[in-house]
């Protein structure tokens, strides 16, 4: 009795420190996540990944400050304002970021799913280069992603995409991408936004899968 | 009391709200600003980013001593001591530059790398195995870049008025030994690798890195692919043979294994050839690649190939009646590695390997049986230190073991000759800043069977400017004469090379433009009186130069989904060698060398055309009706080749190849009788190709659960 009393002290006790200490974070997370996936420009892009290093330097146990950090850094190579160097340089840092989110939380489908949105970024960089070597790689990778987690609804949206692009470069139907970016919408579709924000889980990739969907029926 | 208690504690909490306002701005060295530099408070929330100007400001609730943090992508960051009061502070930031080995120079002189991702590449992996007229061949389409001679007869590769023995071939860099098949003289031979074991390779025309040596004028490094990414199943159906890969892919490893056939009779049956053949070439291999992660970074390789090649061929012998000379070659070669790479803590990093090669011929020139058996063992460590991003050190030990006989079994006959070599390479790379780097190395060497030890430094320094980069390179390059020749005479020493390199190199936006000249000196090298086949009075009497320049343009951008390239060599190269008495230009080394290759993807069609043509100015040759030597040249070489992709399905390839369309007749020498006729003329016959043209049909497919996996790089 009295152990089972210790036990829900303790229990109580790093339920509340961790709870606290988690506010400060997550406030300064949800913010962040929230700038990160509404903007387009570089300046606030590049803010946000200043913002999510900061936050990591602080809780290098968690991934998604470098997880959101390498999504900053992601969207900003997809850029047409920036040349190729520095589109290069910018997922370099995106590579590195997510090595280490890697370390942090291994076999984590996000993460790799992301890993394969920084190859697209690079392939759209020089695509006449590099789209021989690194389309089959991005496949893979999002495959790697779908095998640890078969409903992670962006692996879904941008194998979608790549789907679109390899038929219509062989001048094929579009039946496999559609087929994939259905379930990604529906996966979309049924998940509750709120929850997932609350617990700064993903949510981005949605307008992905609503494109190549609207190049189906 | 209380009230004192009170007014303190308002006081505490006026000045825990007292917060302190931190501006600044962020430069580099030059003063130029920064923008999108994170900077903030360590250990805490609070920070901004510099915006376009490089200023930035925050506030914080931060008391006293505290770490501010500079950090900007391309720059070291850092970090100063702040006091926090509740005032405003004013920094003042300047960060250094980084070296960046994604934009930094590199250095190109000489130098023409196949990859994926780095800016110098001057072809990609791909190119290897799409260049129309190479068919399949790594070597034929490394002829279609500067530096290099098509020399029809032989096959292999010619650099810049060197003969092909010049050239020595790497896999993970690790030598191999015999990496061309053997061939009746005159009779074009093949490299024995398939380019789908390759994710990219490092050409060298000459002035290369300490880590390479024994070879006077280039390296070929080759870098099997990492891992592959799928279980898969390929099948090939030539109209030559056919063959038969399968993948496996685990988590930390992959197994490659492979086995082909190819027989050129039925093909010679239906097209008619200039050659005599009693038996068409016919070949098989078959390989197995390993590949094991180990840890984090580190990585280890293994791969064997054994193959087994036959002909035999009818040679006519000038001024003679009849079918001529009988040669018949039956060939059997094995070649292995094993190599590993790492990376230590405090960035070391090792990487070395074992391989051994194995060549064995049984040639019988009319009755007469010959056995040579040829082998070669390659022992490598590295170890590379980088001491800062801007300086690095790389060590070296090596072993060769080189062994080689050949025998007469008839007359019971046989003579040996084994050799072990020790070598030693050093070499710094100091990086100035982003656009200067020079590299300094040192190689050092000791032959037992030679008795010699040699020491051949490089140098090399590359600037970048804002439109493209000039690089130089310079180095003393040794290599000891071939087998057949050192096992006649066990004390030749080293045949030596200068090189001087110049190069201008600039890549953007789809083209790729890169000039180079050179300088070349040889001295040392082999001479002798007689026949190539029975040598006499050997020595290394002989010296000569080649010099010239070469160009080479590519462009995938201003026509549309179109890529082509166009290189243009001159080369003036003078050497007394072999048996000549004087210097005279040698038969392998044209003037004037031109190519230009062009793809065309026509997407309606789901097809890629290809095509390259090959050119140079005639090979020279002997004429012992007149006075001198090589004083004749053979009319211009030109070779144009066509393929067509087609890609029905995404796992389906069907391609067809034809060199040669036009159907010149090329001649690359003439043949003269040993002796004169009766009205005193020496009778000719000019050396040929094989047939008019060489034509393939070839359909790949690839079984696999990802239906969008090809074969693309068997074309």
């Amino acid at each position: 009795m009295k152990k089972l009393f210790f036990l829900i002290v303790v229990f109580a006790f790093t339920f509340t420190t961790s709870f606290a200490q988690d506010s400060a974070y997550q406030k300064a997370m949800k913010k962040e996540i929230a700038k990160v996936i509404s903007t387009d420009s570089l300046g606030s892009l590049q803010q946000s990944a200043n913002a999510f290093a900061r936050i990591a330097a602080i809780n290098p146990k968690e991934w998604q400050p470098l997880y959101y950090g390498a999504l900053a850094f992601t969207f900003q190579g997809f850029s047409p304002a920036l040349n190729l160097d520095k589109k290069d340089e910018v997922l370099a840092k995106a590579d590195e970021l997510l090595k280490s989110a890697e370390a942090v939380s291994p076999g984590n489908s996000e993460i790799v799913a992301l890993q394969g949105f920084v190859l697209m970024a690079k392939l759209s960089a020089d695509a006449a280069n590099r789209g021989q070597s690194l389309s089959g790689t991005i496949m893979a990778t999002y495959g790697k992603a779908l095998a640890i987690d078969g409903k992670n609804p962006r692996a879904l949206a941008m194998l979608a995409q790549m789907e679109l692009g390899m038929a219509q470069f062989f001048g094929n139907g579009p039946e496999k991408a559609c087929g994939l970016a259905k379930q990604s919408q529906a996966i979309f579709d049924a998940q509750d936004e709120a929850v997932l924000i609350a617990n700064m889980q993903p949510t981005w990739g949605k307008p992905m899968a609503r494109s190549v969907n609207s190049k189906c029926k | 009391m209380k009230a004192i208690y009170t007014s303190l504690l308002t006081l505490l909490t006026l000045a825990g709200w007292a917060q302190t306002h931190i501006s600044g701005k962020v430069t580099d060295t030059k003063g130029i600003s920064i923008p999108g530099a994170n900077v903030y408070l360590k250990g805490t929330y609070d920070g901004a980013s510099s915006d376009v100007d490089g200023q930035f400001s925050f506030t914080s609730d931060e008391k006293g001593k505290q770490t501010l943090v500079v950090q900007a992508i391309g720059y070291k960051s850092s970090e100063e001591n702040v006091d926090l009061e509740g005032s405003n502070l004013v920094v003042k930031s300047t960060l250094q530059e980084t070296i960046n080995l994604l934009k930094a120079v590199t250095i190109t002189a000489g130098a023409m790398e196949a990859g994926d991702e780095k800016k110098s590449v001057v072809l990609k992996p791909i190119d290897i195995l799409t260049t129309s007229g190479a068919m399949g061949d790594i070597t034929g389409a490394f002829q279609t870049l500067p530096g290099t001679a098509t020399v029809g007869n032989d096959g292999r590769l010619f650099v810049r008025g060197g003969d092909a023995s010049e050239t020595s071939i790497y896999m993970d860099g690790l030598q191999v030994g015999n990496a061309f098949g053997t061939s009746a003289s005159n009779v074009p031979t093949r490299t024995r690798f398939s380019p789908n074991l390759f994710k990219g390779s490092f050409f060298s025309t000459g002035g290369y890195s300490a880590e390479f040596g024994q070879a006077l004028s280039s390296t070929l490094a080759l870098n099997s692919l990492d891992m592959p990414l799928r279980n898969q199943g390929d099948i090939s159906v030539l109209s030559v043979g056919g063959g038969y890969t399968h993948t496996l892919v685990g988590k930390q490893n992959a197994l490659t294994a492979s086995a082909n056939y190819v027989n050129l009779a039925p093909y010679q049956r239906i097209v008619k050839q200039n050659f005599d053949w009693e038996k068409a070439p016919e070949n098989w291999d078959t390989e197995i690649a390993l590949k094991q992660k180990w840890g984090k970074a580190g990585f280890v390789k293994a791969y064997f190939h054994t193959e087994g090649n036959n002909m035999v061929i009818w040679q006519k012998v000038p001024g003679q009646e009849g079918r001529g000379r009988r040669v018949g070659i039956n060939n059997q070669y094995s070649y292995g590695n094993v190599s590993f790479r790492q990376a230590g803590k405090h960035d070391w990093f090792f990487s070395g390997g074992l391989a051994y090669s194995y060549n064995r011929d049984k040639i019988n020139l009319d009755d007469l049986p010959v056995r040579q058996l040829n082998q070669v063992v390659h022992g490598k460590m590295v170890v590379i230190k980088d001491f800062s991003p801007q300086f690095s050190l790389k060590n070296g030990l090596e072993y060769f073991g080189k062994t080689y006989s050949e025998a007469l079994p008839d007359e019971g006959k046989q003579r040996n000759m084994a050799d072990h070599q020790f070598n030693h390479f050093v070499e710094t790379s100091y990086y100035f800043n982003n656009n200067l780097v020079a590299v300094a190395g040192l190689r050092t060497g000791y032959s037992m069977l030679a008795k010699q030890i040699w020491v051949t430094p490089r140098f090399s320094v590359a600037y970048k400017m804002n439109e493209g980069q000039v690089s130089l390179a310079a180095g003393k390059f040794k290599q000891l004469p071939e087998e057949k020749l050192r096992i006649l005479d066990n004390n030749l020493k080293n045949a030596g090379s200068d090189h001087y390199i110049l190069n201008y190199f600039f890549a953007n936006n789809n083209r790729t433009f890169r000039a180079e000249s050179f300088y070349k000196i040889y001295d040392n090298l082999i001479t002798y009186t007689g026949a190539t086949s029975a040598p006499q009075n050997i020595g290394q009497l002989g010296s000569g130069y080649a010099r010239g320049f070469d160009f080479f343009y590519r462009d995938r951008q201003t026509v549309k989904k179109t890529d082509f390239w166009v290189t243009y060599s001159f080369v003036d190269s003078r050497r007394r060698f072999a048996n000549y008495e004087t210097r005279v230009q040698p038969s392998f080394a044209p003037k004037h060398n031109g190519s230009l290759v062009v793809k065309h993807f026509i997407g309606k069609l789901k097809s890629q055309l290809g095509s390259s043509w090959s050119w140079n100015s005639g090979y020279t040759y002997t004429n012992p009706n007149e006075p001198g030597e090589m004083q004749s040249k053979t009319s211009m070489y030109s070779n144009l080749s066509l393929s067509w992709s087609y890609l029905p399905k995404p796992n389906v390839i069907l391609h067809v190849a034809c060199s040669n369309v036009l159907g010149r007749e090329n001649v690359f020498g003439y043949q003269y009788a040993s002796t004169p006729n009766e009205s005193g003329a020496f009778v000719s016959q000019p050396v040929g190709q094989g047939a008019k043209r060489f034509a393939v049909v070839a359909l790949f497919i690839t079984l696999s659960k990802d239906k969008a996996a090809n074969q693309l790089n068997n074309l």
